[in-house]
């Protein structure tokens, strides 16, 4: 807790009920689907921050941005010339064979060359006090409006607890983004596209278009005519979208280039993108490089992207690809933490100690007919953080989403998101399996 | 108008008529429940304004029904569900603060469903409604989407008004309420009156006499008001 004790936050402890009712006054909810039916959930707040100190956040951010710049270099090369693979650094098997690498999108030039200009990267703390990172997601990584929202309505709970310590203000998100929004503007307003109301992440959709002064849009409201995208209005006429934060994946956003059953998407979307006559936030392929099986290469790629060290370490992974890699999987299965590539949202994550032999058998068995499959990690063991249950003190799993903003320069937010485990034998912290969210405090000192 | 699309258009006209319904139908139910303490189903006449018989078996079954009845379309938990909906799209537009008065009045309501007295804390709920609508002017500057909302709240007002036979003292407030409403739209947008039908209620509660033999034709009217024009060959 870097050097803070759980005792100082006395106050936003005994005001736990009051944040938590704070934020349901305010509708921080997030969807979900249980047997096909839609459920809206409040998001349990955990009240005890997540603190990180000024110099390990230094760190952490140099090592972020680091990264950022090194995929955004890497997605440029890969819808452009292909050099890493030509050289031989990434194997050509791991691109395309992504279902992130979208071949419609060979050549297209985002505006500014920007492809990921909101990054969420996962991190983990370890017990050594080393930072990990657990995965990249450039695609529509969300999360960031929780601790916006969190923050704000702690700060009136607990006024006590901001003024006895130096916590940076995180709530200059809606301007970052914004900046990050205007920087690659083609001319336009700016609109945040929505699949609609029953997403889980709408709260978020929504309430980032009215801090970001965004018109949130539904895909029947807009249309592309001459390659310009607009926006339909009340009036009878039309206005035009210079930038479109989409929140829907890649494979829906275009009826006529990608999914043709796709009911959310905007027929010739990626024509007027293709023409630069408007931007996509974040660019569509970028699926590419957030696949668990490139995770493995983007300590190489900062090496030659960048021509520097990684800062941040990645969990040490394994590429049953490889052969040797494979037999280490194949020897030490139980012990390791196997990630099927395709899935997300913590779904596909299997523990091998969870395994009985025979089952564990056949795994080796899966692993051996689709090794471009899965990954292998080292369960790394994680700080656990303090949270209150039930008016206890107890110790859970917890991870840390940072969010980067790629505009003029690669900005890393002070504060992310922080996800916790409410099951004291899980690594899963996924708000969507059960887990809640705390503040993550970056001291200013 | 810039950019608000016929779908948020939409939204905002039905966000103000159900905030009202919810309003008007909260109302009624307070007045309701004080008669309640006299007499027993004492709620008949207001049921025969809508046209429902009374299936109930006591003050208390209605009461359950109306209030907390989300599939019952006549009850105020359904009128906030709605509300909800479509405040719920139109957060960049009404702010968060408007939208946490709805999210609060659906909690109010369902807190006191389990209170002995749940009559109390339906006055917490009216203040909700009111903060509602005090976040409405207070947060939304443009006077367009402001518009389409107090259109929507205004005309509802009306139908309820002429629907409960309220008093004509009340009618011509709420009619003249709604033409500076209607007035504030500009023409060629979905929401401009159709001055055919705005001039037959104009007729119909012009007075007391007349409001006492035309309502039924006025209600009809307001039905209507957003009809296009009929264009003449």
């Amino acid at each position: 807790m870097s050097g803070i004790k759980v005792e100082q936050f006395t106050q936003a402890v005994g005001n736990a009920d009051e944040i938590n009712e704070l934020l349901r006054r305010y509708g921080v909810k997030f969807g979900i689907y249980k047997n096909g039916v839609f459920k809206e959930q409040f998001f349990p707040f955990d009240p005890i921050p997540r603190v990180i100190n000024a110099e390990d956040f230094k760190s952490i951010e140099k090592g972020l941005v680091q990264r950022v710049d090194a995929l955004n270099r890497f997605l440029f090369d890969i819808y452009h010339e292909k050099n890493i693979v030509k050289d031989g650094i990434v194997p050509e098997d791991f691109i395309y064979i992504s279902s992130g690498y979208l071949a419609q999108c060979e050549g297209i030039s985002p505006a500014k060359g920007i492809y990921s200009h909101i990054s969420g990267i996962d991190l983990v703390q370890g017990k050594d006090g080393e930072w990990y990172i657990l995965e990249d997601n450039l695609r529509i990584p969300s999360g960031a409006s929780y601790p916006l929202i969190a923050r704000e309505l702690t700060r009136i709970a607990c006024p006590d607890v901001f003024a006895e310590n130096n916590v940076t203000d995180n709530r200059n998100y809606a301007d970052l983004l914004k900046e990050t929004m205007e920087n690659v503007n083609c001319g336009g307003i700016r609109a945040i596209l929505t699949p609609g109301r029953y997403n889980a992440a709408y709260f978020e959709h929504s309430y980032l278009a009215e801090h970001t002064g965004s018109v949130l849009v539904q895909n029947d409201e807009l249309f592309v005519e001459d390659n310009i995208l607009y926006h339909r209005t009340y009036s009878g006429g039309k206005t035009r979208i210079g930038v479109l934060y989409r929140r829907i994946a890649d494979e829906y956003l275009d009826p006529l280039t990608f999914l043709p059953e796709s009911l959310i998407g905007i027929p010739n979307l990626m024509e007027a993108y293709r023409a630069g006559n408007v931007a996509i936030i974040n660019a569509p392929g970028n699926g590419v490089a957030d696949d668990k099986g490139i995770y493995y290469f983007v300590p190489k790629m900062i090496e030659y992207y960048l021509g520097e060290k990684p800062i941040l370490k990645n969990a040490p992974t394994y590429l049953p690809f490889y052969e040797e890699d494979r037999k280490y999987v194949l020897e030490n299965i139980g012990k390791l933490v196997i990630k099927d590539v395709a899935e997300a949202g913590g779904y596909g994550v299997v523990f091998g100690s969870d395994l009985s032999d025979e089952k564990l058998e056949e795994f080796r068995q899966t692993i051996i007919a689709e090794p471009r499959r899965f990954i292998a990690q080292e369960v790394i063991d994680f700080l656990d953080l303090p949270i209150l249950e039930g008016g206890e003190t107890v110790m859970r799993k917890a991870d840390l989403r940072a969010f980067v903003l790629s505009g003029k320069e690669t900005k890393v937010w002070a504060s992310g998101l922080t996800r916790f485990s409410r099951n004291p034998d899980s690594f899963v912290v996924n708000s969507s399996q059960g887990g809640g969210f705390k503040d993550t405090w970056v001291l200013s000192r | 108008m810039g950019t608000i699309s016929i779908e948020h258009g939409d939204h905002l006209y039905w966000l103000g008529r159900y905030t009202e319904r919810s309003f008007t139908t909260l109302k009624v139910l307070h007045k309701i429940f004080d008669r309640m303490i006299d007499e027993d189903h004492c709620y008949t006449e207001y049921l025969s304004c809508f046209g429902l018989s009374d299936i109930y078996e006591d003050n208390n079954d209605f009461i359950r029904h109306f209030l907390y009845d989300k599939n019952n379309p006549n009850s105020l938990a359904f009128s906030l569900e709605r509300a909800y909906d479509n405040g719920i799209v139109l957060r960049e537009e009404i702010s968060t603060e408007a939208l946490s008065f709805l999210q609060m009045a659906k909690d109010t309501l369902k807190k006191s469903e389990k209170m002995q007295n749940p009559r109390l804390s339906l006055i917490s709920l009216e203040d909700n409604i009111y903060g509602f609508w005090g976040c409405i002017y207070e947060y939304i500057y443009d006077a367009e989407i402001k518009n389409i909302i107090k259109c929507g709240k205004s005309l509802e007002r009306l139908d309820l008004y002429l629907r409960l036979d309220y008093p004509y003292r009340s009618i011509r407030k709420a009619y003249s309420r709604l033409t500076r409403n209607l007035e504030s739209i500009p023409e060629n947008t979905p929401y401009r009156y159709n001055s055919k039908f705005l001039d037959e209620i104009s007729n119909a509660v012009e007075s007391a006499d007349k409001y006492d033999k035309y309502s039924s034709e006025a209600l009809t009217a307001l039905e209507h008001i957003f009809d296009r024009p009929e264009v003449s060959a």
